[in-house]
């Protein structure tokens, strides 16, 4: 089992993917099918293996950054630092500047604190690695879905008030599935040019 | 729910090519080598095109701006095996480049010739062309034409939207009626009888390319002069 899991959090499978496999197993009787079926899974947890190896998306980010810390202890909302979510179809990831209002001395006794007041002493930008893209033929607003749509940031970006690790992995990947069952569910537009472009 | 047509005014229009270039620009239409261009892959997506009237001192040039014509019953469709070219109920005829399996069976259907296939990547002259980040770069392969800049009203529709409000008129207007210095095209909602759009589509000047194929074009040329 904790090599199971460890495999479903290294490739991203879901759990349904994931049930719906084992299931397959539980149910086969004779032997020599249960047999090759075990050897088959063994094939495949390898080839699951070896694809989470070497095809693993996540991004590393500069600083170990803790969304949760930031919100619990300084009292920080979401739109403090990604500022434009409101107003702009970018949420924006916060630059310098942002940082640099509250960071302009040492706060704490983290190691990672101190990372940061490096970038703010060569007043370089922190280069941190963006996780959520959509592609360029599709346009995506923050504002629309913020301020018309009234939903919430945890409704796509997980409950990141939780997140004591920074940002690594989509919590939805950014695909058009994930876009258009939200539509359906919620009776938007389903027209192609009203996000295609 | 407005429907989106245009009108180019003829008597106005110079043939000056301003709308082709803002377009051209305006869309990232790639830049495709004279030897090409040539052999007819020249790219539009707003074309000019050109007839010569007379023997020749007596001749006559007329210039005629060809976007899209985004038709209410588009051929167009119609034929496509994978519903990568569509009608929206705004009227707006689209094209969905990365549904596209490129078989350019609406390019055969188009009466206009309004599409254009991608036969190379895109590539550029240097600095010739810096792209418009609203508008996505089309791979080799596919089937583009005129959008009526829907990009633009992707954005107008937002704003609209979150202030709680309809669009106004001249809101959303393409590149090439922006672009155009002798106010020879208008653009609009014709389903709103106040809009100039509308009223210059009742126009005793005015004919549609091709009236008789029934496709219902939703660009209105506006003409005092005949067409022979």
């Amino acid at each position: 089992m904790p090599i199971f899991a460890k495999c479903r959090r290294n490739s991203g499978l879901n759990n349904h993917g994931f049930l719906r496999y084992r299931s397959s197993m539980t149910l086969s009787s004779s032997p020599s099918k249960r047999s090759f079926l075990c050897r088959s899974a063994v094939l495949l947890l390898a080839m699951m293996v070896g694809c989470a190896l070497t095809s693993d998306d996540r991004k590393i980010q500069p600083i170990v950054y803790s969304h949760k810390s930031h919100i619990e202890n300084a009292g920080l909302t979401c739109t403090d630092c990604h500022s434009s979510v409101q107003t702009l179809a970018a949420a924006s990831i916060p630059n310098l500047e942002v940082c640099r209002n509250c960071h302009s001395e040492s706060l704490s006794e983290s190691p990672e604190e101190a990372k940061l007041l490096k970038y703010v002493a060569k007043a370089a930008e922190v280069p941190w690695e963006r996780v959520y893209k959509v592609p360029d033929h599709v346009y995506f607003s923050h504002r629309r879905h913020v301020v018309a749509g009234r939903l919430e940031c945890e409704v796509c970006h997980g409950n990141v008030q939780q997140f004591t690790m920074p940002v690594s992995l989509p919590e939805i990947p950014v695909t058009m599935e994930n876009c258009m069952s939200c539509h359906r569910k919620h009776n938007v537009t389903n027209d192609c040019l009203s996000c295609h472009r | 729910m407005p429907k989106w047509a245009m009108v180019i005014d003829l008597d106005r229009c110079t043939g000056c090519g301003a709308c082709n270039v803002a377009c051209k620009m305006e869309n990232n239409v790639p830049i495709v080598d004279p030897d090409e261009a040539q052999n007819g892959r020249a790219m539009f997506w707003m074309d000019m095109v050109a007839t010569y009237e007379g023997e020749f001192p007596h001749t006559e040039a007329k210039h005629v701006p060809k976007p899209c014509f985004h038709c209410d019953d588009p051929p167009c469709t119609k034929v496509c095996p994978v519903g990568a070219t569509y009608r929206n109920p705004e009227g707006l005829v689209g094209q969905i480049y990365h549904r596209c399996i490129g078989c350019r069976y609406c390019m055969a259907a188009c009466p206009f010739t309004a599409k254009v296939y991608n036969w190379y990547d895109p590539k550029w002259i240097d600095g010739a062309q810096v792209a418009n980040p609203d508008v996505s770069q089309r791979m080799v392969g596919v089937v583009e034409k005129c959008s009526f800049c829907a990009h633009r009203l992707q954005k107008v529709k937002e704003t609209a939207d979150v202030e709680g409000r309809e669009i106004q008129e001249n809101e959303y207007v393409p590149a090439c009626m922006e672009n155009c210095p002798a106010d020879a095209i208008v653009f609009g909602d014709i389903d709103n009888r106040n809009s100039k759009v509308s009223r210059l589509s009742r126009s005793y000047r005015v004919f549609r390319y091709m009236d008789d194929l029934g496709v219902k074009p939703k660009v209105y040329y506006l003409a005092r002069r005949t067409s022979s």
